[in-house]
């Protein structure tokens, strides 16, 4: 039956028949025209079997022409780019598409799996819980991956995506939510007023359903209407119109995320172009104009291929001039089936019937189906025959004898649901409306109204009427008057309707929800099994949790579920719709912030320099802070560390240590702030001098060590740990603004003013003197250790110097405006060189700390007192600061608390490892018997062997002990000697030097 | 051996400005900023000594205001920034201390901040993709002043002119990453 286009209609359609598009599906080629989704396209071609369904493997084809589809999903694209479930019924044709069916093998018609069908009794509601429930060390290896394999519907990528996403942000008086006849009146409404307007719609037409319908408007072409609209919003400055852009959410406060398809409609986005955009729009007023969806009626095989919504049918013969089958039935419980039935005869398909499942039909009905020589007959469907599709239907008119007639198509139209998802997101539930037997849209979250058929006025002019109304009010609301606008001429066409679900006494399954293959039987198993609440029916069945969310199903479910209980359709209630309203890439979600950009980076002074010279780069927070420089012959990361260490304790190194936290403090109550957030004496500290200071948290335990420098009588500057500037940063605006706001202070961070760097060595004061302006004199004398002063440097730059030292050597910090930092840190390497100075990253930096006993991160790890990193006696009693209190009591006091200590392994070739718990040496490695753990170790090359710093029970007096490391990850236990903690120049001599 | 006079570099390494139909962006190196925060009760005097000398008074919240030779601007509660062109050798906080000695904390964050300069009938667009704020000239007047984010950036933005033209202000470190998301951000513009 299938031939070029063979199902194409000779004329009519908004497709442009000169632009002819060649596709493939399934490995077949076909063609179709500019203005085609794949889904009109596929009918063009007499192809109506496109996939099979999720548990059954069902033969499936198309049921609808919009978004709601529950059926047509495909794979649609290839390689990276390929992206299952995509439905076909809004997928835009382009040249050169490639699109795959899913769910089936070996092919389409032919899928073994579809021996799921036969064990449906097997696959009841609740079959996971019920078939897979034991034993329970069967779920991980046997029962999911086999589910996995059998249900799951089409293959993501396998490769990383390949597309960019942007998310981009919007303000608007006026928000319209959907482009049909009432979205355009409030949006025209809204805009003439001078109110700032954004009008989305999910299709690349402006127009909804008047694309679909034979309508006329002002005594003239729907499509005329909508073009002249378009001219005049386009024309607006205040007016943005985003196609292709589906509104998934409605967050508090007038916030909407809307996902523009920027490049879906192109085989591939052209190098500049995001393929999607997520739109958070901010709104004032938000009117929803979204339109409805169609309903099927449940009845015997209403899933066969051929089965179509009555107004899906009108759209492939309106919208895209195609015959969707070439002898229909038409079967409703509404007037819709008038329109059906005129569409369907003068695109020239034969009506094989009108089935009309009320009583009697209006008199009009009767007229029209007599004026195109259709039969009518008041009945019902009650099921479909033919397997790959329709081939004929059962009917049984409520007045005499049931009857086959031959067919390919069945319209079916149970009514319309309005579009109602966006007015719940907030929590809204919808109404119940008798007359329009459905849900409509019940309390709105404020700034929000509701217009056309998504309110449930169906009818042309009525939603045209109800739209402009919506449009004016939504402007003045937000500032903008001016007289109403006129409701353009239509007519309202009839939209009576009679309740009607679903056809008792089938003989074959009848289904609720499509693409969770949710039958009637299973509503009516959840209900025998005890689940009556439409929310637990919901989860049990998983009735309306598919991508789809239920568009089509829900309402015909909430009805039988309210048959069954012999309740209401109001007392069964709605289940809760939540975002997105439509499945959204993650990418789009993500949009910038993927890969290498899925944070931002900070960079250091030294940052192209170590990336030029194929420096080893690590993160400490947002920073890259060079690790160690490796150098060519180096065989890893540990020799290039120990020539590093071996430099800086032989000659002099130069560390960029501009990430460290910097903050000024300046003020006449400057210091009495900073006694109080520091634990140690500052009192006493003169101007041109820094000292090192540990900062307690409220309950106690250590928070951060860093150096005090003062630069004058007011006027101070702190460092912190890099890993902590910002929590210290907030922990003292917390005491200036909260604590103490009497305090006279103003801080601020200067953590990106200076480009600071460490020199360190016994050369460092060689090497500087090369740097620093003779004008300034840092001899010993003049500049001893801890000394701090401006001074200039290569010529008058601006400089501040520091004399003070992590590694344990000579060593100062020199500062320069961020700047001049790449190019001071090369001329530092460039006059270092006749010194055998070189650079040193963190790791060498660690190194040498542990050699020196100095504390880092690993023992400022929010469990510790000054007192167990050994900084006790720092701590001052002539003063009150924050966690004296709290630093006393009894646990934090205890003198058998695991303090630091310094170990080194007996056996002076076996390594150390950060981690390992200490065991006395006879003991059992039991938790019981644990005496602390390993915090630090490092290979040191200035002594030849592993070390590490710890905290040890008793740790201080338990020097000389012997005793275990005990690494149960590893599987190490290597005996280890408790030394003091510091392992180099314990006098302190050489950084005085 | 004389040292050479070091060679300042940009905040963002490789920019390339951006000059198309609608849109140009830039990178301002060449200014000197400093930090003004008043000291309790000062902030009046620190008003009057400043627009004594450069005939300015400190903004309003959220505002910016210029004169010939200095912009002061808000930016935050009770602290305000001054910022002017660099020129031969200006530095504002060298300027700045003796005037506002005893008044105000003065704090050099000439080289803390990345300023990038927007401007064209397309520069809203740019921004949309990583502001979150309305900066439609209903809701963001020239001489606004807003402290927000862009791209997971803490920025301080400004309108400084009818075009309309924007001031970014951003920490020096992030410079590189936001650089790399406005590439990103104006490819559909530039391409």
């Amino acid at each position: 039956m299938s031939g070029p286009q063979s199902n194409r209609l000779a004329s009519g359609g908004g497709i442009d028949r000169s632009r002819a598009l060649r596709f493939t599906f399934d490995g077949r080629s076909y063609s179709g025209f500019s203005g085609d989704t794949l889904a009109s396209a596929l009918l063009a071609n007499g192809v109506r079997l496109v996939g099979r369904s999720f548990k059954y493997h069902r033969p499936r084809g198309i049921l609808s022409a919009g978004s709601e589809e529950p059926n047509a999903l495909v794979e649609l694209r290839n390689g990276a780019r390929r992206e299952p479930n995509t439905r076909a019924t809004t997928a835009e044709l382009f040249d050169g598409l490639v699109a795959e069916s899913q769910n089936r093998w070996p092919s389409l018609a032919l899928d073994v799996m579809s021996v799921n069908s036969l064990l449906a009794p097997v696959f009841v509601a609740g079959f996971y819980y019920k078939t897979f429930m034991w034993p329970a060390a069967f779920w991980e290896k046997l029962y999911e991956p086999m589910i996995r394999r059998a249900a799951g519907l089409g293959r993501a990528a396998a490769e990383p995506d390949p597309d960019s996403y942007e998310k981009v942000t919007a303000f608007c008086d006026v928000l319209v939510i959907g482009g049909g006849p009432a979205g355009l009146m409030a949006a025209l409404a809204a805009a003439r007023s001078g109110a700032s307007v954004i009008l989305t719609d999910e299709s690349f037409a402006l127009g909804g359903r008047l694309l679909s319908e034979r309508a006329e408007i002002d005594g003239g072409d729907a499509n005329a209407w909508i073009a002249r609209v378009r001219d005049e919003l386009d024309a607006l400055a205040n007016v943005r119109i985003l196609t292709r852009t589906t509104l998934f959410a409605a967050y508090d406060s007038g916030t909407c995320a809307a996902i523009e398809r920027v490049a879906d409609h192109l085989a591939a986005p052209p190098p500049h172009m995001p393929r999607q955009r997520i739109w958070r729009i901010i709104a004032k007023q938000v009117i929803v104009t979204a339109g409805a969806t169609e309903r099927p009626i449940v009845f015997g095989n209403n899933d066969r291929p051929g089965v179509m919504l009555a107004g899906a049918v009108r759209s492939y013969i309106n919208r895209f001039g195609v015959a969707p089958g070439r002898r229909a039935v038409v079967f409703a419980n509404n007037d819709d089936g008038c329109a059906t039935v005129r569409d369907l005869a003068s695109a020239g398909i034969e009506i094989a019937a009108l089935v009309d499942t009320r009583a009697s039909s209006p008199q009009y009905i009767s007229e029209l189906a007599a004026h195109h020589g259709v039969r009518l007959v008041n009945g019902v469907v009650t099921d479909v025959e033919g397997r790959l599709g329709v081939r004929s239907v059962r009917i049984r008119p409520h007045a005499g004898a049931p009857f086959t007639l031959d067919c390919d198509l069945v319209a079916v139209s149970s009514g319309w649901n309005p579009n109602v998802q966006i007015t719940t997101h907030l929590g809204g539930k919808p109404r119940w409306s008798d007359t329009l037997a459905t849900f409509v849209p019940g309390e709105l979250p404020r700034g929000m109204s509701v217009a056309g058929a998504a309110a449930g006025d169906y009818a042309l002019h009525s939603s045209l009427a109800s739209g402009a109304r919506a449009g004016h009010t939504a402007a003045e609301a937000t500032g903008f008057s001016s007289p109403p606008i006129d409701t353009p001429r239509a007519d309202d066409e009839p939209t009576s309707i009679a309740a009607f679900w679903h056809v008792q006494g089938t003989r074959h399954k009848a289904f609720v929800d499509f693409q969770n293959d949710v039958a009637t039987t299973d509503i009516a198993l959840a209900e025998r099994e005890g689940y009556r609440s439409i929310e637990h029916v919901k989860r049990y069945t998983t009735l309306g949790m598919a991508t789809d969310q239920g568009r089509t199903g829900s309402v015909n479910a909430i009805a039988i579920l309210a048959a069954l209980t012999d309740k209401s359709i109001p007392e069964t209630g709605v289940t809760a719709a939540r975002p997105p309203f439509t499945p959204v890439a993650l990418g789009a979600f993500a949009g910038h912030h993927r890969g290498r950009t899925f944070k931002p980076e900070r960079r250091p002074a030294s940052y192209d320099w170590t990336k030029a010279n194929a420096g080893v780069l690590v993160e400490t927070g947002l920073w890259l802070r060079p690790a160690y420089f490796p150098r060519a012959g180096e065989r890893d990361w540990l020799e290039s560390v120990s020539r590093e260490v071996a430099t800086v304790r032989s000659a002099v190194g130069i560390c960029d240590v501009s990430t460290l936290g910097k903050i000024n403090v300046q003020g006449p109550d400057a210091l009495a702030l900073l006694e109080r957030l520091y634990a140690n004496d500052l009192a006493s500290l003169r101007v041109g001098r820094a000292r090192y200071g540990v900062m307690l948290r409220e309950d106690g335990f250590l928070m951060d060590d860093g150096t005090i420098a003062r630069l004058d009588e007011q006027h101070y500057f702190v460092t912190t740990t890099t890993a902590n500037a910002a929590k210290v940063y907030q922990h003292m605006q917390f005491a200036l603004q909260w604590l103490w706001p009497e305090l006279d202070v103003q801080i601020a961070s200067a953590t990106e003013q200076w480009a600071q760097f460490a020199i360190a060595g016994p050369r460092a004061r060689e090497l500087l003197r090369e740097i620093i302006d003779a004008a300034h004199d840092i001899s010993n004398a003049a500049f001893p250790y801890l000394a701090v002063g401006d001074v200039t440097c290569c010529g008058g730059i601006k400089t501040r110097l520091y004399r003070l030292s992590f590694s344990g050597e000579l060593a100062y910090e020199i500062g320069v405006p961020a700047r001049f930092g790449p190019a001071l840190w090369q001329r530092l390497l460039l006059a270092g060189e006749p010194l055998g100075a070189c650079a040193y990253g963190s790791e060498a930096l660690g190194v040498m700390r542990i050699e020196k006993g100095h504390i880092s991160g690993p023992e400022l790890n929010g469990t510790t007192t000054a007192a167990d990193v050994g900084l006790g006696a720092m701590r001052s009693r002539k003063k009150d600061y924050i966690g004296r209190v709290l630093g006393e009591r009894p646990g934090l006091v205890d003198p058998a608390r695991p303090a630091l200590v310094g170990l080194r392994p007996v056996e002076r070739a076996q390594r150390l490892r950060a981690g390992a718990h200490f065991i006395a040496r006879t003991a059992e490695a039991t938790a019981a018997n644990d005496d602390g753990y390993m915090t630090s170790t490092a290979f040191s090359p200035s002594l030849g062997h592993w070390i590490g710093l710890g905290l040890l029970r008793h740790g201080p007096q338990r020097q000389g002990e012997i005793i275990r490391a005990v690494d149960p990850v590893r599987g190490e236990d290597v005996l280890v000697e408790v030394v003091a903690p510091v392992f180099i120049d314990a006098r302190g001599e050489r950084l005085r030097a | 051996m004389p040292d050479p006079i070091l060679q300042p570099a940009s905040a963002v390494a490789a920019w390339t400005p951006v000059a198309t139909a609608g849109l140009s962006i830039d990178v301002r190196d060449d200014l000197t900023i400093a930090g003004i925060a008043p000291f309790r009760g000062k902030a009046q005097a620190v008003s009057e000594a400043l627009a004594e000398r450069y005939g300015l008074a400190l903004p309003a919240a959220c505002r910016r205001i210029s004169g010939d030779d200095i912009t002061l601007q808000w930016s935050g509660p009770d602290q305000w920034i001054a910022i002017a062109g660099r020129g031969a050798a200006r530095d504002l906080e060298v300027e700045l201390k003796p005037l506002l000695a005893g008044l105000a904390a003065v704090v050099d964050h000439s080289d803390a901040r990345a300023v990038v300069v927007f401007s064209g009938k397309h520069a809203r667009d740019v921004l949309a993709k990583g502001l979150p704020i309305d900066l439609h000239e209903r809701a963001f007047r020239v001489g606004d002043v807003a402290i927000t984010h862009a791209n997971h950036i803490g920025v301080t933005i400004t309108q400084t002119g009818n075009e309309p033209a924007y001031e970014i202000m951003l920490y020096r470190s992030y410079a590189d990453s936001f650089a790399d998301w406005l590439r990103h951000a104006t490819a559909e513009l530039t391409a």
